[in-house]
């Protein structure tokens, strides 16, 4: 008896664990094309009052003082159309895009949506809405410069409003510069000046790195010192001996204590408040510019932004002026117009403009741009210097994200943590890298 | 004999709640996960039939033989430390002392909230590079590891953390202990054996058949361990794949490499591969399996 217990108890964990397995991918047997049919649920507010009371759902990631700042924007266009109820569906980034794919899979994602530079994983499968229709009429781009606008459109079609422009830099703890006495680079400096003061850092601080490792966000920069993209279209346009070069320098950089080791490497987490700078791990790190807000808020230090050190052969520093992220409408919504509306709202309107401030990225309206900079404080003011800096000195294209990204991200982090554990030397690294990533990207365009 | 089924339909009733949860909830996707291992579906789009091509490259890709390998290490250690350690604190606490209530309740917590994400990021911290780990360690003088971001350590840091939350299998131990006859040990001492000769010779064999179940238990809950490694290493089975469990690759290939297809194909195999694996050691029970009834059921 008790033995027949026990098969059945096994038995039915299994058929459960199955069932944990597979009912994931299960949300919804209807394919996405009909998706946009599906009346949603939460549109069923009409009431008799004569306006349509609307209600559109909006989905962003961030950390508080987005959600705060987004969410006061919410209300200030709730109060100037009665008739439309905005729900936020707001998250950090963990998650965020992987609940958004289920919305999708299952036809009821938000109406309106950020995203990041994977905005082209997204179009590409046909659940972004175009724009165009309403573009001139109802969202105004006048405003906008040209490149932010480039970087939404995709085959020949806008997809979104540009939420911020960015661009990625250094942030230096000034702080430990003075605590090491070493004075600031120069704006020029070289990447033979960047080694030594990474290792004259290294080595008067204790216990402290010059610099974080440069992740695959330093490679793109690299490679435009080198004249180069990383893709063109999601065709792979450099060659294995540069990620070789990149991968390379950087382990060269640890072994010679500049840049923080493996395990610490390793250990860094994604927020700010994590961060290896923030924590006194390392006194240089690479992040993008909208960011910076977050990390000096988040420590007792005095930081900076700076840029790249050039490659002295093109006399390039590789950054770029690049969209933060993007608000568009789900293909698949009910009420586009309205979702165009508040697209429109969101970066053109001043006041809109200046409670959201720089959290996003520098405004892309001109006329935000001018009134927020009035307005700025201390640490938005650094941002924008730098954001004119970059202007001033690169002519960097923007390249968005590779298709794949998330498996190629993974792929490029994998890489350089094996090639620092010593697990490969830096040329299989990079063979292997290269060869993987041609299979991951021909996945991905071949369709 | 129509009378005796008279009256079934009443039973069915009564048991439709749960049918319907097991057709809907679990049959009706079970078997459509079967179908959307032969495809290839994004997600976003409608599947695509593609016969066996995901069983295929499967054992070409070099993610899912990591994950493989990675799992089963974690089984092959975690499993026995577990049932050994739920063993330990079982037979300790199944004496009569003073306050043994409290020991068995504070030996149980773990096990309540070990399977937690606030216990995962709590255990990143203790074993981060600056954690209370290295703290103690650097007060002995010892240079402590990044447990949680080394590749040789990181695994086995939480190995210790499954490891930690013996306290169901200890619990079930637990009942099977008292369920042995004390006449059975008395006898034993009248005959003049030792303390291990009453533990290999009565308890081992008396107990055998809920060790059985433990460890059946143990191993299926440890091929889908997935919490641990998705705090710890942020979602990304790193340092070097070193923590990417079977079901976190699962998960990552669902949602984050919109291969939804890819992922179902994982889960069915994993499910066959833990049916072939609970049958051997039902198989293998007999030898060593001991039921007092003589397994008569």
């Amino acid at each position: 008896m008790r033995r027949r217990f026990l098969s059945v108890l096994v038995i039915l964990m299994m058929a459960f664990l199955a069932a944990c397995g597979g009912g994931n991918s299960n949300t919804n047997n209807t394919p996405p094309s009909s998706a946009g049919n599906n009346p949603s649920a939460n549109t069923d507010g009409a009431n008799n009052s004569g306006v349509e009371q609307i209600e559109l759902r909006m989905a962003w990631w961030g950390g508080q003082e987005r959600h705060d700042r987004t969410l006061k924007v919410i209300e200030l266009y709730e109060k100037e159309n009665p008739h439309i109820k905005i729900i936020p569906e707001y998250s950090g980034f963990d998650g965020y895009f992987d609940k958004l794919t289920t919305q999708f899979a299952a036809g009821n994602a938000p109406d309106i949506i950020q995203y990041g530079g994977n905005l082209n994983d997204f179009v590409a499968r046909g659940v972004v809405l175009p724009l165009d229709d309403y573009v001139g009429e109802i969202i105004d781009l006048s405003k906008h410069s040209q490149s932010m606008i480039d970087a939404a459109t995709i085959d020949g079609k806008f997809y979104g409003v540009t939420l911020g422009t960015n661009a990625f830099g250094l942030i230096l703890n000034k702080t430990l510069f003075e605590e090491a006495g070493i004075p600031l680079p120069s704006k020029d400096w070289t990447w033979d000046d960047f080694r030594e003061i990474t290792k004259q850092l290294s080595d008067q601080l204790n216990g402290i790195y010059g610099t974080a490792v440069w992740t695959e966000d330093g490679f793109g920069i690299f490679l435009d010192q080198r004249n180069k993209v990383v893709h063109i279209n999601g065709e792979i346009a450099f060659d294995e001996e540069d990620v070789r070069d990149y991968f390379q320098l950087w382990k060269e950089l640890q072994d010679i204590g500049a840049a923080a080791n493996a395990e610490l490497q390793a250990s860094a987490a994604q927020t700010p408040e994590q961060s290896l700078i923030v924590q006194r791990k390392v006194a240089m790190e690479l992040i993008a510019s909208n960011q910076f807000g977050a990390y000096q808020n988040a420590t007792e230090d005095e930081l900076m932004l700076f840029i790249a050190p050039i490659n002295p052969e093109t006399g390039r520093n590789g950054i770029s002026l690049r969209p933060s992220q993007f608000l568009a409408g789900y293909a698949g919504t009910e009420h586009p117009e309205e979702v165009a509306k508040f697209l429109n709202f969101f970066v053109n309107n001043i006041d809109a403009g200046l409670i959201l401030g720089n959290d996003r990225g520098a405004p892309v309206n001109t006329d935000v741009l001018k009134a927020l900079i009035e307005d700025a404080n201390e640490i938005d003011q650094e941002v924008f210097s730098f954001i004119d800096w970059v202007a001033e000195t690169s002519d960097a294209p923007y390249v968005p994200n590779l298709p794949g990204y998330n498996e190629t991200t993974a792929l490029f982090r994998r890489t350089m943590e094996a090639i620092a554990f010593e697990r490969m030397a830096p040329e299989q690294g990079a063979a292997d890298y290269y060869k993987q990533l041609l299979e991951i990207t021909a996945k991905y365009t071949e369709e | 004999m129509l009378k005796r089924y008279r009256g079934a339909w009443i039973g069915y009733l009564f048991l439709t709640p749960w049918l319907i949860g097991f057709f809907g909830l679990i049959l009706g996707p079970m078997i459509y996960s079967l179908y959307l291992s032969f495809t290839d579906y994004s997600l976003l789009e409608a599947p695509k039939w593609i016969g066996l091509k995901n069983f295929e490259t499967m054992f070409q890709d070099r993610n899912y033989i990591d994950s493989v390998k990675v799992t089963l290490t974690f089984v092959l250690w975690a499993v026995p430390l577990e049932l050994i350690a739920a063993l330990a604190v079982a037979l300790l606490l199944n004496k009569g002392i003073r306050g043994i209530g409290i020991y068995r309740t504070m030996y149980y917590i773990p096990s309540l909230l070990g399977g937690s994400v606030a216990i995962a990021l709590l255990w990143k911290n203790i074993f981060g590079v600056d954690g209370l780990i290295n703290q103690v360690l650097a007060y002995f003088g010892i240079a402590g590891k990044g447990w949680v971001s080394h590749p040789d350590y990181a695994l086995y840091t939480l190995i210790i953390l499954s490891t930690w939350q013996f306290g169901s299998a200890m619990v079930i131990f637990l009942a099977g202990l008292k369920q042995i006859p004390s006449e059975l040990y008395e006898a034993a001492e009248v005959d003049g054996a030792n303390r291990f000769q009453k533990f290999w010779r009565i308890t081992m064999p008396l107990l055998s058949p809920v060790l059985f179940f433990n460890l059946i238990m143990k191993i299926i809950n440890s091929m889908q361990v997935f919490t641990s490694s998705y705090i710890v290493s942020e979602g990304t089975g790193g340092p070097i794949n070193s923590t990417l469990f079977y079901t976190l690759y699962l998960y990552l290939k669902g949602f984050s490499h919109f291969e939804m297809g890819y992922a179902s194909a994982m889960a069915w195999l994993l499910l066959i591969f833990l049916a072939i694996l609970t049958g051997i050691l039902f198989l293998t029970s007999k030898y060593w399996v001991y039921y007092e009834d003589g397994g008569r059921s």
